[in-house]
């Protein structure tokens, strides 16, 4: 199994109340999945995704990757294994202002110390995959919500990631800029990719292999789709 | 609108303090140093601006420019002018002598020493002075008439009516009973009166036999001369060559005249006496004289700091305007125009402005008594001159620090802003701004502490330097203004006698030489004759033992060699002997006789005079640092047939401490001469003139060095506080893509300190030139070594990675998930 999370939760604590974001997740998830999780805004889905890309960290429970503890490691260690492992899709994009398409996109090589010649060419060829080399070098503010998209999806995929975490990724994309997305998504677990997806959109996580249902910070419901 | 924006403005410090605080701290400071630098700047340039008529009123300067010596100008021209000027130059209304010299009253066996003018009764004509009792017209007529200053009234009599009054006064040992004609109010300051609290006729005899009144070559004192209008200044001054020409030549063997073609070697000159104070500092005979330059450049200091101040302002406003953004966006929605926006940002600023101008004064008045007594001027908030001065500070500052910030808030779209998911940074071309002013600021910090560092490090050279003669263990006194040969005979025996004394010498120059007499010498070499004026000085026995001069090659005097003293003053010009001379290395550079012992055995000439070389000595400094070091010849006198004109005593002492062994010296000195007051100090303390004046400044500097850094500094926490408010998601972005809390710290580091970089790269040309251009100035200075601008631009950017260091390192830390929410 390439994922298992075990009894996982997640409380907040403010000055003087506890919000408790997730309750006791069990899930696995194995090599070349792609899940799609639902549910109500508030539901805890995004908490449980970045649990997942270890940006957060659970109160209590247990999160394996492969054979690997996560929850025991330190943020340096954390940061390695990020940058090693996981791509990330952001609903609102997360494009660094001040940088380039290009630049954003090779930001996922450089703290890996890949010699620059090399995060060229991979660049250049995760650009031409999502088709945004013609964009190379705009700026974010210059391109369009679903260019804006593609390059952080080339930036996701860049580093040839065990695991995709994607975070509403169409939710602030017109419908034929979110079927281009999904299409990319589809295409890239069928070259062997694991992705989580977190959507509203129950057509977008139709297109998914397993979808799993969350509701006040635990899992309800987990079926998994005929395709 | 005023309320609304006090209301703002009100919640805002509230809300965010730290940025209303470093906005307002910012630019007081930077309005604090202005203001207190411009009251000084003021100062120096009102030298002199108060006296009725000062733009028709002038000094006359001597110019020499001698063969083998650097040409000088001196203040002090020769009274034989006098009653040409007048005779030969229609424009010129008045003309009168003025020399300055200490006057001392004797009460109970103390010593009360007055600064005193000897002058002609035209000198109320020249310098239209209040009296407060007595008349300008009478108060010189009589030859033992005497004016005093209202505080030497005061001071000798508890009250300012003392006409008819007599006070015995004791100028260098000769007394006189003088009565008092007049009482002044205080005069003009500053100015040339600074200090002189009494004026006299100068007495009839001294015009008779005085040098300065009967030879062309000789002064003592300034001349003042008054023009029926200010332009006559500068057509008069165009014509006194013809006027040298015509008066000063004579026969080459006439001692009053200047020879053939004076012209050639003698110069005379006007100077306007509003521009005396800037004028002197490269004139010899002055003491109150500074270097415009310098003055220039504290102002500039000043205006620096404001500017710096402003800027800060407009960094952080602008950097606060993006999160301000959604602010404006809302209040056109709501139907603002921009041009009411333009105008509510606009008082803000103002209202800023106002409140950084109160607290800039208020910092002024804490600055003004410490740079007051670190110059040593009397220099005190002129509120006068500020209610004039601080409105349009503040309206230029507000203007200045909010006319782009205000622009940029007032311009923003609001759709946009409202449909962006983070906040604006106000473009690229913000951020480009934003960097550029740090870098700015930070260009004019280092520029200043580098020059900071260069003036700390000469004014501590020349301090240290070696100065040709051992400082330590060694006491100067003062001029014994006697020529009676039995009388320094019997002073020399008294102040050996004095235990802990282990040598005295006489001299005719001491460290900052009270007259300096310079004769020309001819040097008949095999490839020609060569002129040289030498600075003449006569030395005793004992003068070895107590200066301790570098002998670089020959011997020292010796009494038992009869060709070794002499000669007297009066074979100088006319005599016909041979004696034997010690030369300093200077003066056997100007002979051309290449190194120290090629001098040795030479002979040069002053007239039928022959002098034999026996030594030469490493040069003695006795002048300012900025001076080049004189040629010099030294006489040889064991008090055995020749006087000295005015010997100074010099006293080597050891195992007993200073102030006790100069109140046995006052004690041995008292005992021969009781009507002679005695200052045995050390010579440091007589050089003390020529240092204070650039150490006072470099303290300035250090001033405006730790005001710019400050600002500066406060130009970068608020760029940082910005970039780390802004930065928060980006810096979750790359801390998802794998960045560790090190490469997070180098990041931001290095694009905090990437301005100060620039800042380095701009300062340190820049103050180079200005420092190279300083040193310049000094006959002996420090190398511009590159460690002294590694250590201003390595303490920059480390006082600057300091300043961010918080922000970064809070940045840094952020937990990724947190930051990602954040926006």
């Amino acid at each position: 199994m390439l994922i298992t999370l075990s009894h996982i939760q997640r409380l907040y604590r403010s000055d003087e109340v506890e919000t408790t974001a997730l309750h006791d997740i069990e899930l696995e998830i194995a090599q070349g999945e792609f899940l799609a999780i639902m549910g109500p805004s508030g539901c805890g889905k995004s908490t449980l995704l970045n649990i997942l890309g270890t940006i957060d960290r659970p109160t209590a429970g247990s999160y394996r990757f492969g054979e690997e503890e996560l929850t025991k490691r330190d943020e340096a260690a954390l940061a390695r294994f990020r940058r090693e492992n996981l791509g990330y899709i952001f609903q609102s994009f997360n494009l660094i202002d001040e940088l380039t398409v290009e630049e954003n996109i090779e930001l996922a090589l450089v703290y890996r110390k890949i010699p620059k010649a090399v995060r060229r060419e991979r660049v250049a060829r995760a650009m031409d995959r999502v088709g945004i080399a013609h964009r190379a070098r705009h700026y974010p503010s210059q391109l369009s919500g679903g260019q804006q998209q593609r390059a952080a999806i080339a930036r996701a995929i860049v580093g040839e990631p065990r695991l995709i975490l994607a975070d509403e990724p169409t939710g602030n994309l017109d419908t034929e800029n979110g079927t281009q997305v999904m299409d990319i998504l589809q295409t890239l677990n069928d070259e062997g990719a694991t992705i989580i997806m977190v959507t509203h959109s129950p057509s977008h996580a139709d297109l998914a292999k397993r979808r799993v249902d969350m509701l006040d910070g635990q899992i309800v419901i987990s079926v998994r789709n005929a395709i | 609108m005023i309320i609304s924006i006090l209301r703002g403005l009100f919640r805002q410090a509230r809300r965010h303090p730290l940025y209303v605080g470093l906005n307002i701290f910012g630019l007081a400071l930077g309005i604090g140093v202005f203001l207190t630098l411009t009251l000084l700047v003021r100062f120096e340039y009102s030298f002199n601006a108060g006296f009725a008529d000062a733009d028709r009123l002038a000094r006359m300067d001597e110019h020499w420019s001698m063969p083998g010596t650097t040409p000088y100008e001196s203040a002090d021209a020769t009274f034989k002018a006098l009653p040409f000027l007048k005779q030969d130059f229609s424009e010129i209304e008045e003309a009168v002598p003025f020399i300055g010299t200490d006057l001392c009253v004797v009460k109970d066996g103390q010593f009360t020493n007055f600064g005193g003018v000897m002058t002609d009764p035209a000198f109320f004509q020249m310098f239209s002075l209040r009296f407060l009792h007595g008349s300008p017209a009478t108060a010189l007529t009589r030859p033992d008439g005497l004016v005093l200053s209202q505080h030497a009234a005061m001071t000798l009599f508890g009250s300012s009516d003392t006409l008819g009054k007599t006070v015995e006064l004791n100028r260098a040992g000769q007394k006189t009973v003088q009565v008092v004609t007049g009482v002044l109010a205080d005069p003009p300051s500053p100015g040339v009166l600074d200090g002189v609290d009494m004026i006299v006729p100068i007495p009839p005899q001294e015009r008779l036999t005085r040098g300065c009144f009967r030879f062309w070559g000789s002064s003592c004192g300034n001349i003042f001369l008054k023009f029926h209008r200010r332009e006559d200044i500068a057509s008069v001054s165009d014509r006194l060559t013809d006027f040298v020409a015509h008066r000063t030549a004579g026969p080459a063997d006439d001692p009053i005249s200047l020879g053939s073609n004076p012209e050639k070697t003698f110069h005379l000159s006007l100077t306007p006496l509003r521009a005396l104070h800037f004028h002197d500092a490269n004139v010899e005979d002055t003491e109150s004289g500074v270097d415009r330059r310098i003055i220039d450049s504290i102002g500039l200091i000043g205006l620096l700091a404001l500017t710096l101040g402003c800027a800060n302002a407009v960094n952080l406003a602008t950097a606060r305007a993006g999160l301000r953004a959604r602010e404006v966006a809302l209040r056109k929605t709501l139907g603002a125009p921009r041009r009411m926006l333009f105008g509510h940002f606009m008082g803000e600023a103002m209202v800023v402005s106002l409140v950084s101008g109160l607290s800039g004064l208020a910092l002024c008045e804490a600055f003004t008594p410490a740079i007051a007594s670190m110059t040593g001027e009397a220099i005190r908030v002129d509120y006068g001159f500020i209610a004039l001065l601080l409105p349009l500070v503040v309206l230029g500052s507000g203007l200045a620090s909010g006319l782009y910030p205000a622009l940029v808030l007032s311009g923003y779209q609001p759709a946009k802003i409202l449909a962006a998911t983070g906040m604006p940074a106000g473009g690229r071309q913000a951020t480009v701004l934003r960097n550029a002013l740090v870098a700015a600021q930070f260009a004019i910090a280092i520029c200043i502490v580098i020059c900071t560092l260069v003036i700390d490090r000469q004014t501590s050279f020349l301090r240290n330097a070696d100065r040709g003669y051992a400082k330590s263990g060694l006491l100067i006194g003062q001029q014994m203004h006697s020529g009676e040969i039995g009388l320094q005979r019997r002073m020399m025996d008294a102040l050996r006698a004095v235990p802990g004394v282990t040598s005295v010498a006489f001299g005719e120059l001491q460290p900052n030489p009270h007259s300096i007499t310079r004769t020309s010498f001819v040097y008949n070499g095999p490839t020609g004759s060569v002129q040289a004026q030498l600075t003449q000085d006569r030395v005793s026995s004992g003068y070895r033992d107590s200066y301790q001069p570098h002998l670089l090659a020959g011997r020292w005097f010796d009494a038992s060699h009869g060709q070794d003293e002499g000669p007297a003053k009066e074979d100088i010009g006319n005599g016909h002997g041979s004696w034997n001379v010690i030369l300093n290395s200077k003066a056997a550079r100007a002979f051309g006789f290449g190194n120290a012992a090629g001098a040795i055995g030479k002979v040069i000439r002053e007239d039928a005079n022959h002098f034999t070389v026996i030594g030469v000595i490493e040069d003695i400094r006795f002048g300012s640092p900025r001076e080049t070091i004189a040629p010099e010849i030294l006489f040889f006198s064991p008090l055995q047939h020749v006087a000295f004109d005015d010997p100074i005593p010099a006293v080597r002492f050891s195992g007993v401490s200073r102030t006790i062994m100069a109140e046995r010296l006052d004690h041995a000195w008292r005992t021969l001469l009781p009507d002679v007051a005695s200052h045995f100090s050390p010579p440091d303390e007589l050089m003390e003139t020529y240092y204070s004046g650039d150490e006072r400044r470099g303290h300035l500097f250090t001033l405006g060095a730790v005001a710019a850094l400050l600002i500066a500094c406060l130009g970068l926490y608020g760029l940082a506080a910005f970039a780390a408010t802004r930065r928060v998601h980006e810096i979750g972005i790359r801390k998802t893509l794998g960045a560790t809390g090190s490469q997070t710290i180098v990041l931001l580091l290095r694009d905090f300190l990437k301005p100060v970089l620039v800042a380095c790269l701009l300062a340190c040309p820049v103050s180079w030139i200005i420092m190279r251009q300083w040193l310049n100035g000094f006959d002996e200075r420090i190398a511009l070594t590159p460690s002294l601008f590694l250590v201003a631009a390595c303490g920059a950017a480390f006082i600057a990675a300091l300043t961010v260091l918080g922000q970064t390192l809070r940045l840094a830390r952020a937990e990724p998930a947190r930051a990602l929410r954040a926006e």
